[in-house]
C-alpha cells in the first residue's frame, strides 16, 4: 500500500484496517491530525483525501490505497502561510490550537469549492468540527476574511511577536 | 491478530467473496465499523472492503430509481423528500461524503440508541432491497429485509418517485449527530405510507397512523400504538411520546399541502 | 503603553496553523509503550480478588501496576495545605466510583495493553450506592467514604464550612416577607478536545521526564513526587501546551500512574485516554444543591440570608473543600447582605470525583443568587434591576467573609445589563454609582456594617 502524502508517495506498512489517522500519526509521524475521539464526532483528525475533507479516524488505510492525502503540513509552512492559515492567525481563530489544523483543512476545501463569505454558509460547512475554546465566532470571521480577501498575499511572513497586526476585516 | 482483507474489484467478485456471509465483516464507508474497531468493540478476522466493487450508482428509468449500496449519502442530498431531506439530516458534510446508503440500512443497533436514519424514508417509499447471501439473490421490502439482514450483502435498493413526500425530525440544539426521532411520509395514489426511526431498534412502519391519515392529529396519536418507546442516550421515552404525534401530524400536513 | 489595547499576534498562532505546535501526544520517543487501565465496572464495591499474573505473563506486556507498587498510596490534591488525603492512586480494597483505576498495564501497543487489562482477574462484592447528596444525611444512607458521607476537616475538624455574620434571627424578625428557593445545577464535563494524556520517559540518570497536559504543573510535580516518594529534583515536567483544559486538567489525572509504569518497565510509557474515558471518568464540574431563604422588606431590601449548600464532591475530596470555601465567600453574589447564616457541606457520593471548572465554586452560586434575586423581584412585584441596584455592593460594604469592598463594580454592571436588555431605570437608579452608601441607599440595616472597622 502507499499514499501520496502532501505530494510525496510513501509506502505504508501498517495493517490494512489501521485507520488513516493512526497511520499518519504513528507510522508517518504526521501529527497535525489529532486524536480527539476516534469516533468521527469531533473532526480534529480531518485531512483532505483526493481533495475532499475526510475523517481519518474512520478511514481504513486499505480503502485509500494510492490516494492523495493532504494535511496542514502540506499547505503553508511558517514562512509561507496560505490565506486561510494567515487569516486564522490574524483573527485569533486558534486558541489552544487542537482543533485548528482540521478546521484549516475544512476551510481550505470550502474556499476551493468557491464558498462564499456568508457566515451561515461557513458555519454549515464547518459544522462537523468541534472547537471548545473559541466559541466559533473568530473561526467564522477568519474564514470569511480569507474568502473576501482573495488577493491575500500568500507569502506574507509571520509578524514577529513585537509587531502589531492591522485589523483584517474582524467583525 | 492478523486480518484477512479482501478488496473485490467487481460486484461478481464481491458476491463470490461474501458467500453466505459467515465470519466476514463488510466495510462500506466504514463510518460505523471503524468506530467499533477503534474502541475494540468488535474483532474482525476477515473483512471485505466494498469501495471498488462497482456498487456506487444512482440509476433512473422512468419513475424507478435504483441506488447502489455504496452510494454515499452526499449523492442523495438533492433527491425528493423524505429521502433527500433525511440524508441531509445525517451527521455533517464529511461523514455524508463517506457514509453509504447500504451501511445506513445495515447499521447495527448500538446499545446506546437506534441508528440508521434512512430506514425511515426507505420504508415510507416502499423500497425493495436486492441482496445476496445464503440461498442466493433475494429482493425484499425494507421491513422484511431488516428483520432478516444477518448474513446478507446488499447490492442495491429500488423505489419509485413519490407523488409527494415529507420528512420531519427532532432538531435539538447541540445534537446534530444522530436523530432521536424522525418521521417520513410518502403519498402514492390515495394512500399515505408513514414510517419512523427512533421508536424501535430499527425503522418501523406506522400502520395505525396510516389508517387515520385523513386526520393528522388523530394519526399522530394513533402512531404511539406502533412505537416502542425507550429511554436512551439521545432522548427519553417521555420526550418521544410527546413529540412523535406532532412530527406525524407535521408530515401529514406537509404532504397535504404538497399534493 | 505598547501592549494594552494593541492587537498583538498570539505567540503560538503560527505553530497552531501549521500543525507544528507539539502537544503531549505529538512527542515522539524511541521504544515507547502504551498504557491502558483496568477500571472499576461498578459504582461501589469491595475488591475481593485481584490477580494480575496472567496479564503479566503475556508477551508484549512490560509492566502491570497495582496499589502494591505505589510507595505512598494516598495523597490528596490539597495535602500540601495540610488537608488530609483520602484518595488512593489505585484502588486497594474498595472502589467508590465507576471507572476508578485499579491497575495500569504498559505494553508494546494499545491492543496488547487492552488484552492484558482484560486478562486481569478481579472480583467485586457490590455495596449499596449513593448518588443524591440529599440522601447522604439519612440515617440509613449507605456509608460510602472512610470519613463518613461528608468532609469533616474544615479548619481541622469542622464538618462544614460555616459563615455567621450579624444577627440572623433579628433580620428574620424584622422581615416583611420570607422568600426561599432551591437551585440545583447539574454536573458538566469540560470536554477539552485533547483528552487526558501524559508521556513519561525514564532518563539514564534516574530522573523522570514527564510530558503532561496539566493545567497546574507545580501541583502535578508535588503530587507525583509525593506518591513516588522521590525528591522533586528527580522529576522534570514538560508542560504548557494544553489542548483545552477549562479546569478539568487541574487534577493530576495520568502523570503519577504513567510514571510508575515507566519506572517499572524502565521504558517510556504513554497513557492517552479515549474520549469515552474522558466522558465517563475524568472529573466534571460538580452538581450543587443550594437552598436559599431570604428575609426581605416590601421595598426589596435583603435583610438576611440563610443558606444551605450541598456540594457533590463525588467519591473523593480532591479540590472540593477549596471550591466550597470560595463558594461560601461569594454566597451573597454581587449584593450586600449584613446578616448571614451559611452552612456548606462537601458531600461524598459514588460519582466521579468533581473538580474545578471556570470560576470554581462561584458559577453555581452566581446562578442561584441571580435566579433568586429575580424571584424576589417577582414575588414583591418590583423591577428586578432596581432590587439588584439597591442591594448591589458599594464602596465600604463588606463581603460574607468580612472583606471591605474598596472598588466594587456591581452597580455599573447591573446598569449596563439593564441598558443592554432595553430597560429604563428610575432616575435614582440610573444615576447610582459605586460611591459609599448614603441617604435612601443607606437603610438602617446597613449602617451597622459600616462601623465594623477592622473586621
Ligand atoms: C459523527 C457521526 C454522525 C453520524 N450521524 C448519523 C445520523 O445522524 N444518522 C444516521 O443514520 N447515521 C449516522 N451516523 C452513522 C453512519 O455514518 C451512517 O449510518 C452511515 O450511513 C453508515 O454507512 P457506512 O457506509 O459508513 O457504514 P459502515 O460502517 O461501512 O457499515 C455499517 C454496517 O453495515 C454493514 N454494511 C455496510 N454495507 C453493507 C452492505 N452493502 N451489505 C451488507 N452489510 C453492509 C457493515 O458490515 C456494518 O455492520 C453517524 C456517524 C458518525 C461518525
Ligand atoms: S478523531 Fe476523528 S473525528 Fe474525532
Ligand atoms: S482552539 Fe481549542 S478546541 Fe479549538
Amino acid at each position: 500500500m502507499n499514499i501520496v502524502l502532501n505530494g510525496v508517495t510513501v509506502a505504508i506498512k501498517s495493517p490494512p484496517l489501521a485507520s488513516l489517522l493512526t497511520v499518519l500519526r504513528e507510522e508517518l509521524n504526521v501529527t497535525s491530525t489529532k486524536v480527539g475521539c476516534e469516533q468521527g464526532g469531533c473532526g480534529a483528525c480531518t485531512a483532505l483525501v483526493n481533495g475532499k475533507p475526510q475523517r481519518t479516524c474512520l478511514t481504513p488505510i486499505a480503502a485509500v490505497d494510492g490516494a492523495s492525502v493532504t494535511t496542514v503540513e502540506g499547505l503553508g509552512d511558517s514562512d509561507h502561510l496560505t490565506a486561510v492559515q494567515q487569516s486564522f492567525v490574524n483573527h485569533y481563530a486558534a486558541q489552544c490550537g487542537f482543533c485548528t489544523p482540521a478546521m484549516i483543512i475544512a476551510a481550505t476545501a470550502y474556499l476551493e469549492g468557491n464558498g462564499s463569505s456568508d457566515r451561515e454558509e461557513i458555519e454549515e460547512a464547518l459544522k462537523g468540527h468541534t472547537c471548545r475554546c473559541t466559541g466559533y465566532q473568530k473561526i467564522v470571521s477568519a474564514v470569511a476574511a480569507a474568502v473576501a480577501e482573495t488577493t491575500f498575499d500568500l507569502t506574507v511572513t509571520t509578524p514577529s511577536p513585537n509587531t502589531v497586526i492591522k485589523s483584517g476585516g474582524q467583525t | 491478530m492478523s486480518v484477512d482483507v479482501l478488496i473485490p474489484e467487481t460486484t461478481d467478485a464481491a458476491v463470490e467473496a461474501f458467500g453466505d456471509g459467515t465470519d466476514i465483516t463488510v466495510i462500506a464507508g466504514g463510518t460505523i465499523v471503524m468506530q467499533l474497531l477503534n474502541y475494540r468493540r468488535i474483532t474482525v478476522s476477515k473483512a471485505m472492503l466494498l469501495n471498488k466493487a462497482g456498487l456506487s450508482y444512482l440509476r433512473q428509468s422512468d419513475s424507478t430509481w435504483t441506488v447502489g449500496a455504496m452510494t454515499p449519502l452526499s449523492d442523495l442530498l438533492g433527491m425528493f423528500s423524505p429521502l433527500g431531506a433525511c440524508a441531509a439530516n445525517v451527521a455533517d458534510h464529511e461523514v455524508q461524503y463517506q457514509a453509504t446508503i447500504g451501511g445506513n440500512l445495515c447499521a447495527p443497533t448500538p446499545p446506546e440508541h437506534p441508528s440508521g436514519d434512512l430506514q425511515g424514508p426507505l420504508i415510507a417509499l416502499g423500497a425493495t432491497v436486492r441482496s445476496v447471501g445464503a440461498g442466493g439473490e433475494r429482493t425484499d421490502g425494507v421491513e422484511e429485509f431488516l428483520a432478516s439482514r444477518a448474513g446478507r450483502l446488499v447490492l442495491d435498493i429500488s423505489f419509485e418517485t413519490p407523488q409527494a413526500g415529507a420528512f420531519a425530525a427532532l432538531d435539538r440544539p447541540h445534537t446534530r449527530h444522530f436523530t432521536a426521532l424522525a418521521v417520513s411520509g410518502v403519498k402514492s395514489g390515495d394512500t399515505v405510507r408513514l414510517a419512523a426511526t427512533g421508536v424501535g431498534p430499527v425503522g418501523v412502519r406506522l400502520l395505525s397512523a396510516e389508517a387515520a391519515a385523513g386526520d393528522p392529529e388523530a394519526a399522530g396519536n394513533a402512531a404511539l400504538a406502533d412505537a416502542v418507546l425507550r429511554d436512551d442516550a439521545l432522548a427519553s421515552a417521555w420526550y418521544r411520546e410527546r413529540t412523535l404525534p406532532s412530527l406525524v401530524a407535521r408530515v401529514l400536513n406537509e404532504i397535504k399541502e404538497a399534493s | 503603553m505598547k501592549v494594552v489595547g494593541a492587537r498583538l499576534p498570539r505567540y503560538d498562532g503560527v505553530g497552531h496553523v501549521t500543525g507544528q505546535t507539539q502537544y503531549v501526544d505529538d512527542v515522539r520517543v524511541q521504544g515507547m509503550l502504551w498504557a491502558k487501565a483496568l477500571r472499576s465496572p461498578v459504582h461501589h464495591a469491595k475488591i475481593t480478588h485481584l490477580d494480575t499474573a496472567k496479564a503479566e505473563a503475556m508477551s508484549g506486556v512490560h509492566a502491570v501496576v497495582t496499589w502494591r507498587d505505589v510507595p505512598l498510596l494516598e495523597y490528596g490534591h490539597l495535602s500540601a495545605l495540610g488537608i488530609p488525603a483520602d484518595e488512593p492512586l489505585l484502588a486497594k480494597d474498595t472502589v467508590r466510583y465507576m471507572g476508578q483505576p485499579i491497575a495500569l498495564v504498559a505494553a508494546d501497543d494499545e491492543d496488547t495493553a487492552q488484552a492484558a487489562v482484560n486478562a486481569i482477574e478481579v472480583k467485586f462484592e457490590e455495596l449499596p450506592t449513593l448518588f443524591d447528596v440529599r440522601n447522604a444525611f439519612d440515617e440509613g444512607a449507605p456509608k460510602i467514604h472512610q470519613w463518613g458521607n461528608w468532609y469533616p476537616h474544615f479548619e481541622g475538624d469542622m464538618d462544614r464550612r460555616q459563615i455567621r455574620k450579624g444577627n440572623i434571627e433579628d433580620a428574620f424578625d424584622r422581615a416583611d416577607k420570607i422568600i426561599s428557593g432551591v437551585y440545583r445545577p447539574a454536573a458538566i464535563e469540560h470536554v477539552p478536545l485533547e483528552t487526558q494524556v501524559s508521556l513519561v520517559v525514564p532518563e539514564p540518570d534516574g530522573r523522570l521526564t514527564i510530558y503532561s497536559c496539566t493545567q497546574a504543573l507545580y501541583f502535578s510535580l508535588a503530587v507525583v513526587a509525593a506518591h513516588l516518594e522521590v525528591p522533586m529534583n528527580r522529576i522534570k515536567i514538560v508542560g504548557g501546551t494544553v489542548g483545552g483544559g477549562f479546569g478539568g486538567k487541574v487534577d493530576t489525572a495520568t502523570e503519577t500512574l504513567t510514571a510508575l509504569a515507566a519506572m517499572k518497565a524502565n521504558r517510556p510509557v504513554k497513557w492517552r485516554w479515549t474520549r469515552e474515558e474522558e466522558f465517563l471518568v475524568s472529573s466534571t464540574r460538580a452538581p450543587w444543591h443550594m437552598e436559599i431563604i431570604d428575609a426581605v422588606t416590601e421595598d426589596g431590601w435583603i435583610l438576611g440570608r440563610k443558606m444551605l449548600t450541598l456540594h457533590d464532591s463525588g467519591a473523593y475530596a480532591r479540590f472540593s473543600p477549596y471550591g466550597l470555601t470560595k463558594h461560601s465567600f461569594h454566597h451573597t453574589g454581587a449584593y450586600t447582605i449584613p446578616n448571614l447564616h451559611f452552612d456548606g457541606y462537601v458531600v461524598f457520593t459514588n460519582r466521579t470525583p468533581t473538580t474545578a471548572m471556570r470560576g470554581f465554586g462561584v458559577t453555581s452560586i452566581s446562578f442561584a443568587v441571580e435566579t433568586h434575586l429575580s424571584r424576589i423581584a417577582d414575588e414583591l412585584g418590583l423591577d428586578p434591576y432596581e432590587v439588584r441596584l439597591k442591594n448591589a455592593n458599594r464602596i465600604n460594604d463588606t463581603s460574607p467573609n468580612r472583606i471591605r469592598y474598596t472598588d466594587p463594580s456591581s452597580v455599573e454592571v447591573i446598569q449596563a445589563l439593564s441598558e443592554a436588555a432595553g430597560g429604563e431605570l428610575a432616575p435614582a437608579y440610573a444615576g447610582a454609582t459605586r460611591a459609599p452608601r448614603e441617604g435612601e441607599m443607606l437603610p438602617e440595616h446597613l449602617i451597622g456594617q459600616l462601623k465594623t472597622e477592622g473586621h
